[in-house]
This record gives C-alpha cells, sequence and structure tokens, in this order.
C-alpha cells in the first residue's frame, strides 16, 4: 500500500493528513505553532505518521504548504496553501468554483476555472482584519474558548456593530461594548458580521461564482457559516476536515507526484551527493 | 592623407558604466550649480516643460529621484522618521516625506550630495500631490512655484483629440501658461528666451524617445534582453536626468546597441525564460532587487512596464514627437496629449495595458499597489478586472510601498508570487491540454 503525507504548517496551527494510494485519509494531526516552524512540522508529522499507525518511512511522497512550507525540512515538495485549498476543495465538492479559506492571519478568496485550476486569487494585505486573528481577539477578551464563540454568537438577538478594522484595536472595542451593557453573544455577532463582510469583499473581488466551498479552521464556526451564506446571498460547501483542506490538498499532489513515481527529495539528494 | 592608426582603441563602454558615470556626473553637477552661478530647478518627472528649463540652462533637480534613492540606498527609514517625527502622518506619500527629511537634515543627500535649493520649483496636475509638495518648498525655501495646469483628465469617457474645439483650447490654455514660466525664468536667469535653443532640446528629445521606443519594442522579442523593472529603472533615470541633452542621445544610442546586441546573441535577461510578464504600478524601489528576484526564480520576467511606457514627461513610448519649427505651440500640444495618456489618466490605461499584452506576448500582468500612493492604486481594481475578464489573463496584486520598507512582508509577497507562478503552470498545462 501506498502511503502520502500533506503537511500544512500555518501562523498558527499546523495540520497533516496521511492518505492511502486510493485518496482516503487515514491520519490527521494538529499542533498550535510556537516558536519553531520546523518543530512544530516534524512534530506534527511524526504524530500524523503514528495515528496512521505507520512509520516515516512508509511515506512515500510529501508536500509542504502553508506559511511555513520551506521550514518542512523533510518535505519532497512546496505548494502554496492556495493551490492546496483549492486542490483539496475540488476534490470534496467538484463543482466547487469559488474556495473562501479563512486561516489565522490569512484569508483567500479563490477563482477555480472548468479544471479545477486556481485561475484568480486575492488576500487580505497588511492587515489581519477579517481573518481568524480577529475571533482570536474575541476569545481573549471575552475569555472565553475559540470553539465557543460561533455557539454563542448565533444566540444573540440585538447584534452591535463593531466599527473597527484593527485587531487590536477590536479588543477594546469588544470591552467598551460590554461595558456599556451589551450582552456578549450580541458583541460576539458583530465580531462575526465585521469579519463576513470582509471576507465576503474579498470573494467578490475574483467574481463569486458557485458553488463556494468555505475552508481553514474558521469554517468549524457555525456563527461564521450561517453569516457568509446571509451576505453572500449563497449556501456554502462545509466539510466536517475543512481544518485540514490544505493539507489534504497537498497530500493530493504528493499522491500525484507518488504514483508518477517520483523520487524523494532526500533520495535524490543522497543519488547526487558525492 | 589616411588618418593615423590608432593602436590601442578606447575599450567599449558599456550602457550600465555610463549611465552610472552620467548619474554621477549629473549629481556632481546639481553639487556645485550655485557655486557655478548656475540657476537650480526642482521639477517632477512628469508634467515638467523641462525643455523651456533646459534651454534656459537650468541645474535639474527631481525630487522623486532624491526620495527613491534613499530607498535604494536603504536609507529611507532615516529620512521618513524626521518627517513622522516632525508630525507628518505615516500615511502621507513616502516621497514627499523622505523630501521632508532631506530638508531637516540640511539637504544633505545619501549620495554624498547636497541638494541646493531652487531658484523655482514647478509642479503640474499631474499628481494630486505635486502641487501641495512644491507649497513645502515654496515655504520652507522662501522661492517660486510654478503650477502647470494640464487639462489632462476632462472626462471618464472621452478625451479631446487633436482636431476638435476643445484640444485647441485645451492646448493654447497650456501655451498660455508656458508663455508665463519663460517670463518667469527669463526674470530669474536675466537672459532672453532663445527659441533656437527650444528647438534644439526639443530635437535631441525626439532623438532620444526615438531610440527609447526602440529600446523598448525590442524587448517584445525573446528572449527579453532586460527586465523593465531592473535594469530598465537605470535606463530611465538617465533618461530623465539628461532629457533633451546630446550625452542624453549619445547614451540611448548605446544602450540600443547594446541592447540589440544582445537579442543578436540570444543573450536573455533570465538563463531560461518561461514566463514573459508586464508590471503595472511604481516600482517598490527599497526591495525592487528582491521583488524580481522572487519573479526571476520562476523564470519570470518583466518584459515590460507601464513605468517605462510612461517614462519622463508623461508618456514617451506613443510617438509622440516634437516639431521643433514651432517649439513653444509643439510643446504645449505634446504636452496635453502625454498628460491626458499619462499615470494620471486611469480611465484610458487598461487599452495601453491590452495592446502591450499582444505586442510583448505576455502570460501575466503584476499590480504593484502603493500603500502611501492610494491614488496611483485606484484604476488597478477596473484595469484588473478588464484584462481578466476580457483576455483571461492571469494577474496578481500585490502591495507594498515606493520607499518605505515598513509595508514590505517578504513572507506574503513571496507566498503570493509561488502561487502566482503556481497559477501560470497550471494554465499552461490546461491550455496545453486543450
Amino acid at each position: 500500500m501506498l502511503y502520502v503525507a500533506g503537511v500544512d504548517v500555518g501562523s498558527t496551527q499546523a495540520k497533516a493528513v496521511v492518505l492511502d494510494d486510493e485518496g482516503r485519509m487515514v491520519g490527521e494531526a494538529i499542533l498550535d505553532v510556537e516558536m519553531n516552524m520546523g518543530t512544530a512540522a516534524q512534530q506534527v508529522f511524526e504524530k500524523v505518521v503514528a495515528n496512521a499507525n505507520l512509520t516515516p518511512d512508509e511515506i512515500a511522497f510529501t508536500v509542504a504548504t502553508g506559511y511555513g512550507r520551506y521550514r518542512v525540512t523533510f518535505g519532497d515538495l512546496q505548494v502554496t496553501e492556495i493551490s492546496c485549498h483549492a486542490r483539496g476543495a475540488t476534490a470534496e465538492f467538484p463543482r466547487t468554483r469559488t474556495v473562501l479559506d479563512i486561516g489565522g492571519q490569512d484569508t483567500k478568496a479563490i477563482r477555480i476555472g472548468e479544471a479545477g485550476e486556481v485561475v484568480d486569487f486575492a488576500m487580505n494585505d497588511k492587515c489581519a482584519a477579517g481573518t481568524g486573528r480577529f475571533l482570536g481577539a474575541a476569545s481573549f477578551a471575552l475569555e472565553l474558548p475559540l470553539s465557543e464563540l460561533g455557539p454563542l454568537a448565533l444566540k444573540a438577538t440585538a447584534p452591535v456593530k463593531i466599527t473597527t478594522t484593527c485587531t487590536v484595536f477590536a479588543e477594546s472595542e469588544i470591552i467598551g461594548h460590554l461595558a456599556k451593557g451589551h450582552r456578549p453573544e450580541d458583541v460576539l455577532a458583530g465580531m462575526h458580521y465585521s469579519i463576513a463582510t470582509r471576507c465576503a469583499s474579498l470573494v467578490r473581488r475574483v467574481g463569486l461564482t458557485p458553488e463556494i466551498t468555505f475552508t481553514g479552521g474558521v469554517s468549524r464556526n457555525a456563527a461564521m457559516v450561517s453569516l457568509l451564506h446571509k451576505v453572500l446571498d449563497t449556501p456554502l460547501n462545509v466539510s466536517a476536515q475543512g481544518h485540514f483542506m490544505g493539507a489534504i490538498g497537498a497530500a493530493l499532489y504528493a499522491l500525484d507526484h507518488a504514483r508518477a513515481g517520483t523520487r524523494h527529495a532526500a533520495a535524490l539528494a543522497e543519488e547526487v551527493a558525492p | 592623407m589616411a588618418q593615423a592608426h590608432v593602436a590601442n582603441p578606447a575599450p567599449t563602454v558599456d550602457a550600465r558604466t555610463a549611465g552610472q558615470r552620467l548619474v554621477n556626473q549629473w549629481l556632481a553637477h546639481v553639487h556645485t550649480a550655485h557655486e557655478r552661478g548656475q540657476p537650480v530647478a526642482y521639477i517632477f518627472v512628469m508634467g515638467n516643460a523641462v525643455e523651456i528649463l533646459r534651454s534656459f540652462g537650468f541645474e535639474l533637480v527631481f525630487p522623486e529621484i532624491n526620495s527613491l534613492q534613499t530607498g535604494v540606498r536603504k536609507m529611507a527609514p532615516d529620512f521618513l522618521a524626521k518627517a513622522e517625527d516632525y508630525g507628518f502622518s505615516p500615511d502621507v506619500c513616502s516621497y514627499v516625506k523622505a523630501d521632508v527629511g532631506l530638508m531637516l537634515s540640511d539637504m544633505q543627500h545619501p549620495s554624498g550630495t547636497r541638494i541646493p535649493k531652487p531658484d523655482i520649483a514647478i509642479a503640474s496636475s499631474l499628481c494630486n500631490v505635486y502641487i501641495k509638495w512644491a507649497e513645502i518648498w515654496e515655504r520652507h525655501f522662501g522661492t517660486p512655484a510654478f503650477v502647470l495646469d494640464i487639462p489632462g483628465k476632462r472626462f471618464a469617457t472621452w478625451r479631446p483629440l487633436p482636431g476638435t474645439a476643445q484640444y485647441d483650447a485645451d492646448t493654447r490654455w497650456v501655451e498660455g501658461q508656458l508663455r508665463d514660466l519663460i517670463a518667469q525664468c527669463e526674470r530669474i536667469t536675466g537672459t532672453k528666451f532663445d527659441p533656437d535653443r527650444l528647438a534644439e532640446v526639443e530635437s535631441n528629445v525626439n532623438e532620444m524617445i526615438r531610440l527609447w521606443v526602440e529600446i523598448l519594442q525590442l524587448n517584445q522579442r525573446r528572449p527579453a534582453p532586460y527586465n523593465s523593472m531592473l535594469d530598465g529603472l537605470t535606463y530611465i533615470g538617465v533618461l530623465n536626468a539628461w532629457r533633451g541633452t546630446p550625452e542624453g542621445v549619445e547614451y540611448m544610442r548605446l544602450l540600443r546597441d547594446e541592447v540589440a546586441g544582445k537579442l543578436a546573441r540570444g543573450e536573455g535577461r533570465v538563463a531560461e525564460e518561461r514566463f514573459r510578464l508586464i508590471f503595472s504600478g511604481t516600482p517598490c524601489y527599497v526591495n525592487m532587487r528582491r521583488l524580481v528576484e522572487l519573479f526571476e526564480s520562476h523564470g519570470g520576467v518583466f518584459a515590460a512596464s507601464d513605468y517605462l511606457t510612461y517614462a519622463a514627461g508623461g508618456l514617451d513610448s506613443s510617438g509622440l514627437f516634437y516639431d521643433p519649427s514651432r517649439p513653444l505651440e509643439s510643446l504645449a500640444e505634446v504636452t496635453t496629449l502625454a498628460s491626458q495618456l499619462g499615470l494620471s489618466n486611469h480611465f484610458f490605461s487598461h487599452q495601453t495595458l491590452a495592446q502591450q499584452v499582444k505586442e510583448y506576448g505576455a502570460d501575466g500582468i503584476v499590480y504593484h499597489g502603493i500603500k502611501s500612493c492610494r491614488t496611483v492604486a485606484t484604476s488597478m481594481a477596473d484595469n484588473r478586472e478588464y484584462v481578466t475578464s476580457r483576455y483571461g489573463l492571469p494577474t496578481l496584486y500585490i502591495e507594498s510601498d515606493l520607499i518605505d520598507p515598513r509595508y514590505w512582508s517578504d513572507a506574503q509577497i513571496k507566498n503570493r508570487v509561488d502561487a502566482f507562478f503556481e497559477v501560470l503552470e497550471q494554465r499552461a498545462l490546461v491550455k496545453g491540454g486543450d
């Protein structure tokens, strides 16, 4: 049996998956990225291989993606997360023509062509408003875990309007609203709405073409899915594995190479070494 | 009698060395202008009536070039900080701030040149910052600023072309202002305007532009002999500083021959040219070498750029030439037409870009937005939409600044550039499979 790995080292988390030669996921792992991206990559790889009941030697090919892709020293190839999210999304939802990925500090809108190729993309620039980091600020200010933000926001009855676009100032704005007596769920709903509108703008920039698939860690947030549906006026495909979509796409690229018989980078290096 | 044989001819100077020499020579002239009793004019690169100033013998200072040079020499943060400490907002044009920093540094430029104060400054309406910037000089140095109001931008859907009453009115309006400028130059220099001298300068400009157009066209062939956003930036610096001079003509000829030679020998800018690109927007002088390196590592070369297309004075690649037999009228006409088509007019730039896509065989367009200049990036959204929907051409939008390194994020830019090349690769595969 042939196995391949995809390792997605993002700004906040490292994700990894192992696929078998049929493209079925046989292992997944996730770790927070702390000081060293290279260490996080190594650890998440060891963890995913162990979760798949395999040894590293059994992985035929590894593709690294995410900001830390060049820190994946054991990787055979680097592919950007734009191509990887597109690949992962179209594998699960073949009619995908637009991908929205909300990550830790990057949000990407990707337009996909008829053949599943990336045609265009747009990303947030110089500012983390409209990214997962914005929710991180809310989590910190409200002293709530990230996983509880979405469910609580769905309970809002009178959402407040968040005016700041600065992730740093968002925290003080939240505290200000709470001090005025607004309920946390209403403040949170405002935060979610603020992110959704910024993301929608990014999607329109590449041209919203259905179907749209929502990927990245924030795709697990039900309030965000609901609000994006509302502001984009179209339903969104959401995978149960949305958080791993970059890693899945990377692993699918790895599978292409493994099937084509592409050699390990390490093996090639050994061959050419004097 | 036959001419004596020269046993040891001087080695041929390459264009790069010649260009560097000319830039240094120009800076040295600027440095000593007042000691030599020569008047100094501060001018911008667009809409500057440089031909008139040259005819009066002004030494030319380009504050935009002074500012970009602080970036190239990695000294911009010191000058920007001085302006910001003084109270300028980080959002203000970084060229303006670097220049204010220079004023606060007693005009001591990192090139070693002490920039003399102007006897006159010329601003035009081609950039909405120019006039305010010139007002700062007027107040700081106590010297006059002359504002040239060029009616380039009239309507979104129509521009006056030769043969229309509006065009005649526009050129008369510009000509009247040029006559006012001449009167002011006569007062400052104490010399009378010489139309023959203006005609001579214009003839030199015509020859430089003829060669410049040729140089740009040579890059339409494969492999592109130069990168329009690296080598090209040196070329354009010389084109600006020596515009209208015999030295400028000589340099352009040398450059044309050198580029043609590379083409004849099949010497491309990159070892393996895989993708030909167009760069739209102004450069990030502080990191241009790095940016070009990111593209060239993927075999991508900027065969053309609208920066070189619009070059000095507004628009120098469209075949607009002076008629030296009627020098002043012709200057007014070319200035008006060039301004209509220049960078300030974002309603028509997509047409030029679309034309270049065909001429240069471009595989994609890279747009570079400037954080401290929202004006220059305003048209990019429309422009991008046009080339993407009309031609299905991949485009990339990246953002940094002219000279402020705080707006450069290497990881972000590299990520976008890598992804752009993945798009180009996938497109080539899909097209190849059709």
